[in-house]
């Protein structure tokens, strides 16, 4: 979509809209040529079951064949957000809602034709991250990877506490894997979410540690 | 139903061959993982009684969940089974190549024909492609498809992976001739 059609399409609201169904709009405007939703559900003794999803949207690269000055702001500005609600909408239909979310995470793969910092451009604006946190009622910096890669690319998605991003508990990662995507002018972009921490989470605390430093090297016990 | 974890995962294709796909194309796949019932009991000469302890309660498991997961008409489907390195493929087929377990499927989609399948072992995180068929005409050339699907950290050495699939279309783009036309 050009510039100038961009402008003169009708404003849309999507503030209260749903995109899990008949968004084949919000689609065409992201590029979107899939969009995939994985759900992990783990039973737990004490917690009932962890809950964990990654979304994942898969989007012709809009900057494909511009050189490394390239202003990549325009695109991003009209793509980022379109990506932030289709995979905050499939997050939250997943884990039932922003109050069972407790850890997120997010990630960029680019094709082997586009440039890393397409990959970048899409989840590190507050176009992206800003959408998401909200939508996930989070205040922490999302932790992400981002790099570029192969259809079949195989990930590890960090996420950490969507509040409290030092709780050591919540420390955890989600691995992945994309079929068929990215093909070499695309780029997928994915989202991650737990309703909670590691499955036996035991290892203590920044609270609970005592006050270590290279001091300790000094008396180490064999 | 005893499993270490279950997986949903919906896919639904917008584009492809560069046009869009209208309407467009959802794949559901729900997976269990769970221990195999015949883990360390060396070569069992009949599996009747492991199959009757899971089979029926894993349809039961995994039925509904691709239903609602799909979220509208079921038009294809098929079934997945990855065992284990310590287990048979046998002990797999043993769970899915029963009306116990596919029934399940079959009643809940109002489906009428055979399930295909795949049946493999492999590491945990082992890629596996469920081939998927009309839910009542499996000679239906349209709706032959099949859907790539890689849990992560499944199955262990000692347990199975099942999985049921269903979409809501046949291929993205299908326009091939039917059989028909080469009769």
């Amino acid at each position: 979509m050009d510039t100038q059609l961009a402008e003169s399409s009708p404003l849309l609201d999507l503030s209260t809209r749903s995109t899990l169904n008949d968004y084949s709009d919000i689609a065409a405007a992201s590029g979107l040529r899939k969009i995939t939703c994985t759900v992990e559900e783990l039973p737990h003794d004490e917690l009932g079951s962890i809950t964990r999803a990654t979304a994942t949207a898969v989007i012709a690269n809009p900057w494909l064949g511009t050189s490394t000055t390239h202003d990549l702001a325009e695109r991003t500005e009209a793509i980022a957000p379109l990506l932030a609600k289709m995979l905050s909408d499939r997050l939250l239909d997943a884990l039932g809602g922003a109050k069972h979310v407790e850890a997120f995470g997010k990630a960029a793969i680019v094709g082997t034709a586009g440039e890393l910092e397409h990959a970048g451009a899409l989840i590190h604006t507050p176009f992206f991250g800003n959408l998401l946190r909200e939508a996930l009622e989070g205040s922490s910096i999302i932790c992400f990877v981002d790099g570029r890669g192969v259809p079949g690319e195989s990930l590890r998605i960090p996420m950490w506490h969507k509040t409290a991003a030092a709780t050591r508990t919540h420390y955890q990662t989600l691995e992945m894997s994309l079929p068929d995507a990215p093909h070499a002018g695309e780029i997928a972009i994915i989202a991650a979410a737990s309703t909670g921490p590691r499955p036996h989470a035991r290892i203590g605390d920044r609270t609970t540690d005592r006050v270590i430093t290279s001091e300790i090297l000094k008396g180490i016990q064999l | 139903m005893n499993y270490r974890k279950l997986i949903t995962i919906i896919e639904e294709t917008a584009t492809e061959g560069g046009r869009e796909v209208d309407p467009m194309a959802r794949v559901v796949i729900v997976a269990a993982v769970f221990d195999n019932p015949w883990a360390g009991q060396g070569f069992v000469e009949d599996l009747n009684a492991g199959i009757d302890s899971v089979a029926s309660d894993l349809g039961a498991l995994l039925a509904p969940r691709v239903i609602e997961a799909l979220g509208a008409p079921l038009e294809a489907y098929g079934k997945a089974a990855i065992v284990g390195l310590d287990g048979e493929i046998e002990h797999g087929s043993a769970l899915i190549h029963t009306l116990k377990f596919g029934n399940h499927f079959r009643d809940a989609a109002n489906a009428t024909t055979l399930l295909p399948a795949v049946e493999k072992r492999g590491p945990a995180g082992v890629q596996f492609d469920i081939p998927l068929k009309h839910f009542t005409d499996a000679t239906i050339r349209s709706h032959h498809q099949s859907v790539e699907v890689r849990v992560s950290d499944a199955p262990h050495a000692g347990e199975i992976l099942i999985a049921l699939a269903g979409a809501t279309r046949g291929r993205p783009q299908e326009r091939l001739a039917p059989l028909s036309t080469e009769q």
